[in-house]
């Protein structure tokens, strides 16, 4: 099977000259789960935003089931987007907004500026709406301000909001990094769920290497905005992590034993 | 304290490095500002030996005697409008139309001049810097010094106060919209960018919801303080209540002038009452 994405010398310099991504080359093969690690300012989050064109690469090439990304532009670049979804790690939800609103508008991809200025979604979006609130636990919350949720409650409203545009590609930048343990499960449960259920590829950043490996089929690891390694969750040993993370560098367990409960 | 750090080869941290007993600098900028305040009470020649006691007493007693004439029509050709009544509703309205006109203007005009939407293209960038520019100065020209103008312009009369206050109000209230857009949340805006919206969608779903209590509690304030600038346009040719409070005083009938600025009181105190509490829930 050939890759779906395929990310071919990927560089990215700001403005200010940072280097955050060195030369990047992958190849993501649909229904995996690919957890991103490394340190803080190794690039996750400009390799993401690359994917979807949120941060402009520099140079290099990406392709999403063979069309250009890198190259696409206006309405072709948004009917791309439409097909990539993304949680954050600040969950990004509207606050303001209700819970319902900022689920819908996950579907705006879809629809005409005028029906967005007048606030007439179609019969269609409404239901995917409360289909997708209710697939991730949160029915009940649809009339609240996205605000009054806790933490994971809105992370659940990211998913829900990404699940609108029926997307094929699922980018996660460190969307557990704001919760406590528990919660963090119960959040990464939905992302695996859309994995295995959907068959929805999965990008994500992670910090925690126990939940790497707990959830990823598919390890790459980022030092420099260059991949140091690429392979499965299994094969990262001692050796292999310190050369990541650096030698002064102790692994943390988060615990996965008592996941339950209200996130 | 400093000696501490300098024996040990440390910096001093900044917080310890003045000694506010030696420190040339704060004793510079008192000496300074008893010199200038020096040669002010000079300058001004201050002068209270021509003051009346017992005339100004006089007034203020007439002031307190109102007439109430001024409420009612005294003849045939007087209609509601040129009451006191009338003239302080003809005021408050001068005033809330002067705000509705520098809203329609300024609303617009501040996303052009809001950074966070403007930067990205040169073009946009130059059309911010212009923007604000313009607020700048629109703004720094004070109301009295418009309608003046104003009123050399349209003449005496409610056109000068209404154009001279929404003119200035443009550079307030635009300078207000643009720093409430520019303090947003950028994260949803991202997110629903991610999600294949255009670029309207985007700021129809991810900024209006994040400016639409800023924006309301902004045209409040502007509106409250237009109203109670609205009197005293009347002095300088801008209509309404204050112009006749203008000519009660010049024919010395200070008991209609007293009744006027009782009024004008009366409403100011209300609308900052009214203002203060919407605000509040907005906030
Ligand atoms: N908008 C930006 N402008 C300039 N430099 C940036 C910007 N975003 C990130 N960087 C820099 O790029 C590097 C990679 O950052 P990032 O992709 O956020 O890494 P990570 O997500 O792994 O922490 C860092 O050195 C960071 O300081
Ligand atoms: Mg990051």
């Amino acid at each position: 099977m050939s890759a779906q994405l395929r990310i071919t010398d990927l560089i990215k310099v700001y403005r200010g000259g940072t280097r955050a991504l060195d030369g990047i080359s992958l190849e993501i093969t649909r229904g995996e789960f690919v957890v991103l690690i490394g340190l803080s300012g190794s690039g996750k989050s400009t390799l993401l935003r690359c994917i979807n064109r949120l941060v402009e690469p520099t140079s290099g090439r990406v392709e999403l089931d063979d069309i250009d990304v890198t190259a696409a532009g206006g309405g072709e670049l948004r009917r791309i987007r439409r097909r990539i979804g993304m949680i954050f790690q600040q969950f990004n939800l509207v606050r303001r907004s209700t819970v319902f609103a900022n689920v819908l508008a996950g579907r705006l991809g879809y629809r005409s500026v005028w029906r967005t200025l007048v606030f007439q979604p179609t019969h269609h979006d409404i239901d995917l709406a409360f289909e997708n609130l209710q697939r991730v636990g949160i029915l009940d919350k649809a009339y609240s301000r996205a605000d009054a949720l806790s933490g994971g409650q809105q992370q659940r409203v990211g998913i829900a909001r990404a699940l609108m545009q029926r997307p094929d590609v699922m980018l996660a930048d460190e969307p557990v990094a704001s919760l406590d343990p528990a919660t963090s499960h119960s959040v990464m449960k939905y992302l695996e769920e859309i994995n295995k259920k959907d068959g929805i590829t999965v990008i994500c950043s992670l910090h925690f290497l126990s939940l790497a490996r707990r959830y990823g089929t598919r390890v790459i690891a980022l030092k420099d905005g260059r991949v140091a390694f690429d392979g499965l969750p299994a094969e990262i040993d001692e050796a292999r992590f310190k050369e990541i993370y650096g030698l002064d560098a102790v692994e943390v367990e988060i615990g996965v034993a008592k996941v339950r409960g209200e996130a | 304290m400093a000696s501490y750090f300098r024996s040990r080869g440390l910096p001093v941290p900044r917080e310890l490095s003045r000694n506010p007993l030696t420190d040339w600098q704060r004793w510079g900028t008192l000496a300074v500002t008893i010199a200038v305040l020096y040669v002010g009470v000079k300058v001004l020649d201050i002068d209270v030996s021509r003051a009346n006691p017992q005339y100004a007493w006089g007034v203020v007693r007439k002031l307190l005697e109102w007439d109430f004439d001024i409420m009612t029509p005294q003849n045939e050709y007087e209609t509601f409008w040129d009451t006191s009544p009338g003239l302080m509703l003809t005021t408050i309205l001068l005033g809330v139309v002067a705000t509705a006109l520098s809203l329609l203007l300024a609303l617009p005009l501040a996303f052009l001049g809001a950074r966070n939407i403007m930067t990205g293209h040169p073009v946009t960038a130059v059309i911010y810097t212009f923007v604000r520019i313009l607020f700048t100065i629109v703004r720094s020209i004070d109301v009295l010094i418009v309608v003046i103008v104003f009123a050399i312009i349209f003449g005496l009369g409610s056109a000068a106060g209404v154009f001279g206050l929404a003119f200035h109000n443009i550079g307030v209230l635009g300078k207000l919209y643009s720093e409430a857009i520019e303090g947003i949340d950028p994260g949803p805006g991202e997110a629903i960018t991610a999600t294949g919206a255009n670029r309207v969608q985007v700021i129809w779903t991810a900024v209006l919801p994040q400016i639409f209590n800023p924006f309301v509690s902004f045209t409040i304030y502007r509106l409250d303080a237009n109203v109670r600038l609205a009197p005293v346009l009347g002095f300088v040719g801008g209509g309404g209540i204050g112009q006749q409070l203008f000519q009660t005083i010049q024919l010395f009938q200070y008991q209609k002038a007293g009744l006027i600025i009782f009024m004008i009181v009366l409403v100011v105190a209300t609308m900052d009452f009214a203002s203060a509490q919407v605000r509040k829930k907005l906030s």
